[in-house]
């Protein structure tokens, strides 16, 4: 055999393994989802095809409107308001503290958890006769004791500091390897060019954490549209449809409503909605990234 | 030179200050993952006063769990879900990584494109599909099924790890491995594999907590009592027993604990992970 040939040939044999895995349960998944979503489907009998009414039913679907915009409601916080708490993290934990170590193992250490159990955890901690509620009694707050996950008012607000205590860690950790990696001349030049503290923040490590920042918005983004164990353990949704998302309304279609197609349409359109989000943001954020 | 120390000891007082705080901050963060094991060990009344602190140690809640449900079991079959899925990942990502960044032929580079692209499907696009899927391959309640669909979800990662960390390998060492006449298969797991191996304990240790961890996967499709995993055997517990709190926290402790333990002795390799990818990729 050629030897050219030959390469090919066991290149292909080392690719095969991960790529039958990949067509199988990646490929062809989405594939065959494309087609479910035009029909009608209790998984039990044959699908029928019914063309774009899914599509069409999901746009007037009031529960399902409502779920994208708290999944866009989560979405914009994570971005706006834990972001930058994450950047402001990431450059303390950057200073050459004693506890830099401690810090930084602390910060992080929600993320190890599973989100059952964060949610589980925070179900007690602020259910009407909880934790939180006996500490705002012992501040002689007793005025904003409120059952937090069961009132409409204050359920998301809850969920999207809980996510906020989870997640912002995370972020400041990639922020941090960002602000590790900047070379060290890089700083010093900018000193002699007179740039000092904010100036030299804005002009100079801001720029240059760039990359960073699109990783994490973009991280945090996906993170925030995928939102399921939270809702899904500590309120189901509720109350009424304050804290439903789109992961979980998509997984309410299929599993307890059992109308496989509907929900599938609706994971299609979800698919879409994040590729549109998530290219915007890239392409944004992209452009404002400098060399040095 | 006055007005500069004394605006440098001002910068000192300053991150003191600075330090202080964040540390008081760290332990407000690390109070809900206290409070996993501090109830854990709380007697059943001591929840009415959910601020004090307990007054002893007790195993009550821990010996309650091991008596109704099978907490060994749970633990198993998350072991065995975990440890088979690295085991795969890791061969075949580590194969197709290797080849993909050795061999310039276009079929491999479209290869990779397609995996990558894989990365942008979100699990709630295909989980009806699989459902069927997995209904026709006789794999529902099956944990060889959650080991395939948490393979195909970290391959692009992980070729992605792989295709970065060979480029660091010398070309040399397979040219003079080939001239000794090793063929491929020995020479990639005589040389390469080992050669690998930093960028395969990356692999384990950013991974191996989103499978110990996941919810949804065992959720759908075990859902059969001796398949639970420690995550969907924690939910099942609470659905049956809601107020039986320090239960649930001993099996919470026990999901959780094992995670922290891991990610204060691998720590640096996983912030290396987390990173590899994010900003020189």
């Amino acid at each position: 055999m050629h030897p050219t040939r030959k390469r090919l040939v066991y290149g292909v044999t080392f690719t095969l393994p991960a790529l039958i895995i990949f067509l199988l349960f990646t490929f062809y998944p989405f594939v065959s989802s494309l087609y479910y979503s035009f029909t009608q489907w209790d998984i039990i009998n044959k699908p029928k095809f019914i063309g774009l009414d899914n599509y069409r039913n999901l746009l007037e679907d009031r529960l399902f409107i409502r779920s994208a915009l708290n999944t866009v409601t989560i979405a914009l916080f994570v971005v706006i308001v834990q972001n930058p708490l994450s950047l402001l993290l990431g450059l303390v934990l950057n200073k050459p503290f004693k506890s830099s170590y401690f810090l930084r193992t602390a910060f992080y250490l929600p993320l190890v958890v599973s989100l059952v159990v964060v949610s589980v955890t925070w179900s007690n901690l602020l259910q009407y006769d909880g934790v939180f509620n006996e500490l705002l009694l012992r501040l002689g707050a007793e005025k904003y004791i409120q059952d937090w996950l069961g009132t409409t008012s204050s359920a998301l607000t809850s969920i999207i500091l809980i996510q906020l205590w989870y997640g912002t860690g995370y972020g400041a950790v990639i922020y941090l390897a960002g602000l590790q990696s900047i070379p060290q001349e890089v700083y010093e030049s900018a000193q002699l060019d007179g740039a000092q503290g904010w100036k030299k923040f804005r002009f100079v490590t801001f720029p240059l954490l760039m990359p960073s920042f699109t990783i994490c918005t973009f991280l945090g983004m996906v993170g925030a549209l995928k939102f399921f164990e939270m809702p899904y353990i500590m309120t189901n949704g509720g109350p009424g449809d304050a804290t439903s998302t789109l992961a979980l309304v998509i997984y309410n279609y299929a599993f307890k409503n059992n109308t496989f197609g509907y929900a599938t349409a609706a994971g299609i359109l979800f698919m879409i909605a994040i590729s549109v989000v998530t290219a915007l943001q890239l392409k944004l954020t992209r452009s404002k990234e400098v060399e040095y | 030179m006055r007005s500069s120390s004394v605006s440098s000891l001002r910068d000192k007082i300053f991150d003191r200050m600075l330090e202080a705080f964040m540390v008081v901050l760290s332990l407000l963060v690390l109070y809900p993952c206290y409070y996993i094991f501090e109830a854990s060990i709380k007697l059943p009344k001591e929840f009415y006063e959910p601020l004090k602190f307990p007054s002893r140690i007790y195993w009550g809640n821990f010996e309650n769990v091991f008596a109704k449900v099978q907490v060994g079991r749970a633990l198993l079959n998350t072991l065995l879900i975990c440890g088979g899925t690295l085991a795969l990942l890791i061969i075949v990502a580590s194969m197709a990584g290797y080849t993909i960044s050795r061999n310039k032929h276009k079929l491999f580079q479209f290869l990779f494109v397609l995996f990558l692209a894989g990365m942008i499907i979100p699990f709630q696009t295909s989980m009806v599909p699989i459902y069927k899927l997995a209904q026709s391959l006789h794999l529902m309640n099956t944990r060889t099924l959650l080991i395939l669909l948490y393979t195909a979800g970290t391959i692009p990662f992980a070729t992605m790890i792989y295709v970065g960390f060979t480029k660091g390998i010398p070309r040399e060492l397979e040219e003079a491995a080939s001239i000794d006449g090793y063929g491929p298969l020995r020479m990639y797991w005589l040389i390469i594999f080992p050669l690998l191996l930093p960028a395969t304990g990356t692999l384990i240790v950013t991974t191996v907590f989103g499978f110990w961890n996941d919810f949804i996967g065992p959720l759908l499709y075990l859902t059969d009592k001796s398949k639970l995993t420690l995550i969907t055997q924690i939910f099942q517990f609470k659905a049956e027993r809601s107020s039986d709190w320090g239960g649930i926290f001993a099996l919470c402790s026990l999901a959780t604990l094992p995670l922290i333990l891991l990610f204060v002795i691998t720590q640096k390799y996983m912030i290396k992970g987390l990173t590899a990818g994010a900003i020189k990729g």
